[in-house]
């Protein structure tokens, strides 16, 4: 199989433009001919059902929870970039697109990413006109703040609710749509897997989760808008009901899965407290703009935190970073955590946290000010954790955060598959090996508003208008047969060990092992744990409840089958990277001062997995899409 | 160290929308007080299938206080006992050894059960499909910065805009209205320039559906505001009623 | 827009409505009030002022027309509010408990179709008690006219008559207390800041003006009428 990208030819600058110049067209009259299933109504989802049905397309949107508002898109917080250059602090589109590759360590495409930076402002005034209150000053004008690992002031923000008030704007356009007839919806419904007919992507067969019905939908295309799949690691910031099944069945039916073992560890959230514990909450990293990260000196110093005096307190992230300190992107501030932490310097009852503190902020802008810029923040915390962060530090750990890897996509967001298109975090197009702060919503947007509406069209050119199979057709009927063996397979194990304890045990195994740093031996050793676990997991798993009813643990277990599945391909991913890159940190490659040592000259590639069958071990086979850099200058990063 | 607790649950089940149902009871002995209200349901649960027994169906996700999937009546009050909070961030160290905790789920006949505690919200999609937008294609807006908005007025828009959506107001009412919800919705709108235009289309659609969809009207009981884990406050309800005077006046 | 008839017929309207007629029928007591106590007043300042009501002539239908009218439209509005809510809650809640807080429940809250079907029912009565009462006659400025002060007077000799009324008015205090905070709610009148005032101002409102309607018959029936603000 041979990769093409598909990415336009000419100066930086100019390759979407002229790219959408190139690209060919649906006639109006045409358009309403075409029916597009978009599954996922996050960001990417919502908004491209929304702009495509504006288009005139004929749009069936899929989600899982009871109402296209609730995509965990919803729980960003911080906010959004943009290099409007409001603050007139030197920002540009090119040094947003330059911040992001760098960002991303060199294993993203230079052309995607710029026409992310590009499309971004785009995105603001959109999100505006939509009515999405964000931050303004009293001038009226909307307000910026500098956001983890940037050195200009590029991001809009809706308090700490960003992700939701932009989420909202997308589905309130879905909804215009839906009562336009535009749009079809279809909330409470997961896709099983996608129906491929002639190498093209015609439907996807879905469950509806209120009467477990299987139903078969046919289409000129098919969107994945799925999102990520931190869940794999059971304890994430993700919501729950976050999984990677459509993009896992999509990969099993030939689409590429690109970079797996690329997830990002968010360095703020709230330290674990028990077994019991079913998700991690983040703690917005704006945080960071006035908290300093601290640990004790001393190993085991049981001290109070507030007793300990300046002397003795280890700003460990100033000291190493001076010119970036608390600010150093999230894999560097995740890792030194765990770094400290594995030295013994961690703090609370499991050792497993470090201080994020408040203190001199408070001093040096008053309370109401830290107030009005954390307040809801604060109030999270103290809820959850039970402490002040008015009156004493808060404890914060890493917790998994986001997946850049995913579905292969071409410059056009579409996968290898014809047909099949794979947009958000659902893919693995724009950040290569680490995520910026702020740029998910910027892509899950940049891709559902103005990307994929553009691009679909040149897709859906070439295809005849109206052409339908019909939902009779074999493939149809294999599939949703498959869908079926699947779920009844699950509900005849009938063994003794819950969904949620075998979950919870991958879980463990990827953490451990395909976490903030992975070296050949664990993850070699990941690998036959995976395999076994999932053995037993096949042979002993209880699944309550029905097939024909609502039945939220049988869902759960044809997910985490699949995350089964999915933690091997992780680990080969990782094994086969010799490298150490982003955040991605392989023990045998690091610099003398312990930073991530890139090898560009054979890793500078993105790793595109094709699945070639599952016995016992997952067969796969890898194709290597070279990342050529003809704008930028590798660089080995350095946040010293 | 965390303290464990007993406590003594008894909630709804029930098995579909045409099943009466009825509560069942059932002690935890090993509640730990930072457990959140909702892994306190999953340990539940978690017993319950070692016991061959069904589990308690409940609707959540983010289990963070955005998303509102979650919307548990708890000892009969929407969310729980805490003040602007999400039934999912309520911690068990609100409660105390020995217990008793009732859960229902919303009733309303706008509400129908799913299952158990599981209701359909479908009803809340429908109210904003009727209007809750401003009706701007993707790629026509303005430069962002082209019409200033006063910080106060972005401020009140942005108190309203912050509904998650999750029904507790429904729930709460003693007339099941959805007046709150659908105020909220409308204050958003209506106090940036940007919806300007709309305006009175947008208020008198919106208010429309919440009747077809079978919600009570509001009489001013202001339990809502109470429960409402993001604290919107009644004033939504008074600017609906405004903007809907003025709508039929022009 | 929506028809007359459409809007006030959705949920919004029919708020507004029973606030419009809620106001209306207050200012209505407050006059009525206002009727009632001159008959502290001189010998025969209360005949003269219903008598002035009676030479409205026709007016006076008009009026008492639009007054019914106002209570008719109040009242079917206040219990078809009920019965909806009977409906879009069909199952009630096992445990119900209010929060607090921002809340407005409180008895007088839950219990406004009960106090205002008192009320309701009140009103017949008080009608056919005092306009279709008994006739006695008197001469104001050599006319004959109609002696309600007698009539007053005697009534609220009765014990069983005071105690009716006084129950009755201290039911409407507690409608009242809140119909006059919900009122400003349901004109869009609220306003965060402004809440507490009002219902304060609810509060005292109804308080005092009930309390002067109260005492009309307990003074009456303590001074067998003949106490000295009564003056003949
Ligand atoms: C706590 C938190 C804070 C964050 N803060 C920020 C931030 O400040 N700035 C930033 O830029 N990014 C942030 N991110 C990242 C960002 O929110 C996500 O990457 C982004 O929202 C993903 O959007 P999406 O549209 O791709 O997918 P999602 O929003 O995850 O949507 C997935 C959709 O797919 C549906 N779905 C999934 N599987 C199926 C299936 N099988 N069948 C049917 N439907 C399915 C779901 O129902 C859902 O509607 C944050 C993430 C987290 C967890
Ligand atoms: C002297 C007579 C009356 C006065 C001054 C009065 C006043 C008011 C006021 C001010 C309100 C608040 C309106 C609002 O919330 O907008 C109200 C509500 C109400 N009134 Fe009356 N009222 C009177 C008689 C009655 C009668 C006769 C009934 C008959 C049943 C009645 C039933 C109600 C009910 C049920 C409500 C609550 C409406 C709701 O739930 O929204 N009232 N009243
Ligand atoms: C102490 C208390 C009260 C006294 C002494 C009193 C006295 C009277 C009298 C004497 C009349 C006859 C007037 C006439 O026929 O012209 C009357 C009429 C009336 N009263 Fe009262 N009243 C009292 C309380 C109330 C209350 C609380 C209400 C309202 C809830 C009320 C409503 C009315 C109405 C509607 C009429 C008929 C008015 C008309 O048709 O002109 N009254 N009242
Ligand atoms: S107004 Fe409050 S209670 Fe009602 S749906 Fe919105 S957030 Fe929930
Ligand atoms: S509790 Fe109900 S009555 Fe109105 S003010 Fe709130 S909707
Ligand atoms: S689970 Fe999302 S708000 Fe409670």
């Amino acid at each position: 199989m041979k990769l093409d990208a598909k990415i336009p030819d000419g100066p930086l600058e100019q390759k979407w433009s002229r790219h959408k110049k190139e690209m060919k067209l649906v006639a109006p009259n045409n358009k309403r001919k075409y029916e597009v299933i978009v599954v996922g109504t996050g960001l990417a989802g919502g908004a491209a059902a929304a702009s495509m049905a504006e288009l005139g397309y004929k749009v069936k949107s899929f989600c899982i929870q009871d109402s296209a508002r609730r995509a965990h898109s919803i729980a960003a917080q911080g906010g959004i970039n943009a290099a409007k250059n409001y603050p007139n602090d030197g920002d540009s589109i090119w040094r947003l697109f330059y911040d992001t590759i760098k960002g991303g360590d060199y294993r993203s495409r230079e052309a995607n990413v710029y026409r992310l930076a590009e499309v971004a402002n785009e995105i603001i005034d959109q999100a505006v006109a939509q009515g999405v209150p964000f931050a303004r000053e009293y001038s009226g004008l909307l307000d910026n703040r500098s956001f983890g690992g940037a050195q200009v002031s590029r991001t809009f923000y809706a308090r700490g609710q960003t992700g939701q008030q932009l989420l909202l704007g997308a589905y309130q356009a879905m909804m215009r749509q839906v009562y336009e007839g535009n749009v079809e919806y279809f909330p409470r419904h997961e896709m099983l897997d996608v129906v491929v007919i002639d190498g093209k992507a015609r439907g996807i067969i879905s469950r509806d989760l209120v009467t477990g019905e299987l139903m078969r939908f046919e289409a000129d295309a098919v969107v994945l808008a799925t999102g990520g799949y931190g869940n794999v690691f059971y304890l994430s910031t993700n919501a729950k009901n976050s999984n990677v099944t459509a993009a896992w069945r999509a990969y099993k039916r030939g689409a590429l899965f690109a970079n797996p073992c690329f997830v990002q560890v968010h360095p703020t959230c709230i330290p674990v407290s028990g077994d019991y514990q079913s998700k991690l909450t983040l703690m917005s990293e704006s945080l960071r703009n006035d908290g300093r990260v601290w640990v004790p000196r001393e190993k085991g110093d049981k001290r109070h935190p507030n007793d300990i005096p300046e002397e003795e307190r280890y700003y460990y992230l100033e000291e190493r970073y001076p010119s970036f300190g608390n600010l150093v992107p999230r894999d560097v501030a995740s890792r030194n955590a765990k770094m400290v932490c594995d030295e013994g310097l961690g703090v609370g009852e499991t050792g497993l946290a470090v201080y994020l503190d408040f203190r001199d902020a408070i001093k040096r802008d008053g309370l109401e000010s830290i107030k009005a810029r954390y307040g809801n923040l604060f109030d999270m915390y103290e809820n959850i954790a039970g402490e002040n962060p008015y009156k004493q530090p808060m404890r914060i750990f890493p917790a998994v955060h986001y997946t850049m890897g995913g579905l292969w996509v071409d410059y056009n967001l579409m996968t290898n598959i014809p047909g099949l298109f794979a947009t958000g975090e659902a893919n693995f197009s724009d950040h290569g090996a680490n995520r910026l702060g702020a740029s998910a919503l910027m892509q899950g947007l940049s891709d559902g508003y103005f990307v994929l509406p553009a691009t679909i069209g040149n897709y859906l050119a070439d295809e005849k208008p109206g052409t339908r199979y019909g939902t009779d057709h074999e493939a149809f009927v294999q599939v949703e047969k498959e869908a079926q063996e699947q779920i009844d397979r699950l509900l005849n194990v009938n063994g003794k060990r819950t969904i949620i304890d075998f979950h919870r045990t991958l879980g463990k195994i990827v953490w451990d092992k395909i976490g903030i740093s992975r070296n050949k031996e664990d993850l070699e050793s990941a690998i036959k744990e995976i395999q076994e676990l999932r053995e037993e997991f096949w042979k002993d798993v209880y699944v309550p409840g029905e097939k024909n009813n609502y039945n939220k643990y049988l869902e759960f277990a044809g997910r985490v089958a699949d995350f089964f599945e999915l933690a091997e391909l992780m680990a080969k991913d990782a094994l086969d990277r010799e490298e150490s890159c982003g955040c991605h940190l392989r023990d045998e490659y690091q610099t003398e001062e312990g930073e991530a040592l890139r090898n560009d000259k054979d890793f500078a590639y993105v790793s595109a997995w094709e699945f070639k069958g599952l016995n016992g071990k997952l067969e796969t086979e890898l194709h290597k899409e070279n990342l050529e850099f003809e704008f930028v200058e590798l660089k080995q990063r350095s946040y010293k | 160290m965390s303290k464990e607790m007993t406590i003594h649950l008894k909630y709804w089940k029930q098995n579909g929308p045409s099943d009466p149902g009825h509560f069942e009871e059932r002690t935890l002995d090993t509640v730990n007080e930072h457990m959140s209200f909702l892994e306190m349901l999953d340990v539940l649960n978690e017993e319950l299938q070692l016991d061959g027994i069904d589990p308690l169906e409940f609707d959540y996700d983010c289990r963070e206080g955005i998303c509102g999937s979650c919307n548990l009546v708890i000892n009969g009050q929407a969310h729980g006992p805490k003040d602007k909070t999400a039934c999912c961030q309520l911690h068990m160290r609100n409660y105390k050894d020995g217990d008793k905790i009732t859960i229902e789920p919303p009733r309303a006949a706008a509400f129908p059960v799913i299952k158990d505690l599981v209701v359909d919200r479908s009803a809340f999609d429908r109210i904003i499909e009727a209007g809750g937008y401003i009706s701007v294609k993707t790629g026509s807006a303005q430069e962002a910065n082209a019409t200033p908005i006063e910080k106060e007025a972005s401020d009140a828009s942005f108190d309203y805009a912050t509904c998650i959506g999750c029904g507790a107001c429904v729930a709460a009412c003693p007339n099941a209205s959805a007046s709150l919800f659908t105020g909220a919705k409308i204050a958003h709108l209506n106090h940036v320039p940007q919806g300007e235009l709309e305006r009175t289309k947008r208020v008198v659609a919106m208010v429309d559906q919440m009747k077809e969809e079978g919600f009570g009207d509001c009489s001013n009981f202001a339990e809502c505001e109470a429960v409402c884990p993001v604290g919107i406050s009644i004033s939504a309800i008074a600017e609906m009623r405004r903007d809907y005077v003025k709508a039929v006046i022009s | 827009m929506p028809s007359l008839l459409k809007a006030m017929n959705s949920q919004v309207g029919r708020k507004i409505m029973t606030g419009i007629t809620g106001v209306a029928l207050m200012l209505f007591l407050i006059g009525h009030l206002a009727g009632n106590l001159s008959i502290f007043g001189s010998a025969d300042a209360f005949n003269i002022y219903t008598k002035t009501l009676m030479d409205l002539g026709p007016l006076l239908y008009v009026i008492e027309a639009a007054l019914a009218f106002l209570f008719l439209y109040h009242t079917v509005l206040g219990v078809s509010i009920w019965l909806k809510k009977r409906k879009a809650r069909p199952q009630s809640y096992d445990t119900y408990k209010t929060k607090g807080g921002p809340s407005h429940q409180s008895l007088a809250s839950r219990s406004m179709i009960i106090s205002g079907s008192v009320i309701f029912i009140f009103l017949i009565l008080h009608i056919i008690h005092f306009k279709f009462g008994a006739e006695y006659t008197t001469m104001i400025d050599g006319v004959e006219a109609r002696d309600l002060r007698q009539l007053v007077l005697e009534e609220f000799q009765k014990t069983w008559v005071v105690i009716a009324y006084v129950f009755v008015l201290a039911l409407t205090i507690l409608h009242l207390s809140h119909g006059f905070w919900s009122a400003f709610t349901s004109l869009g009148m609220k306003n965060q800041n402004r809440s507490k005032k009002i219902q304060m101002t609810a509060y005292a409102f109804a308080i005092i003006l009930m309390l002067a309607f109260i005492f009309i018959p307990l003074y009456i029936y303590f001074t067998g009428g003949q106490g000295s603000l009564i003056t003949y």
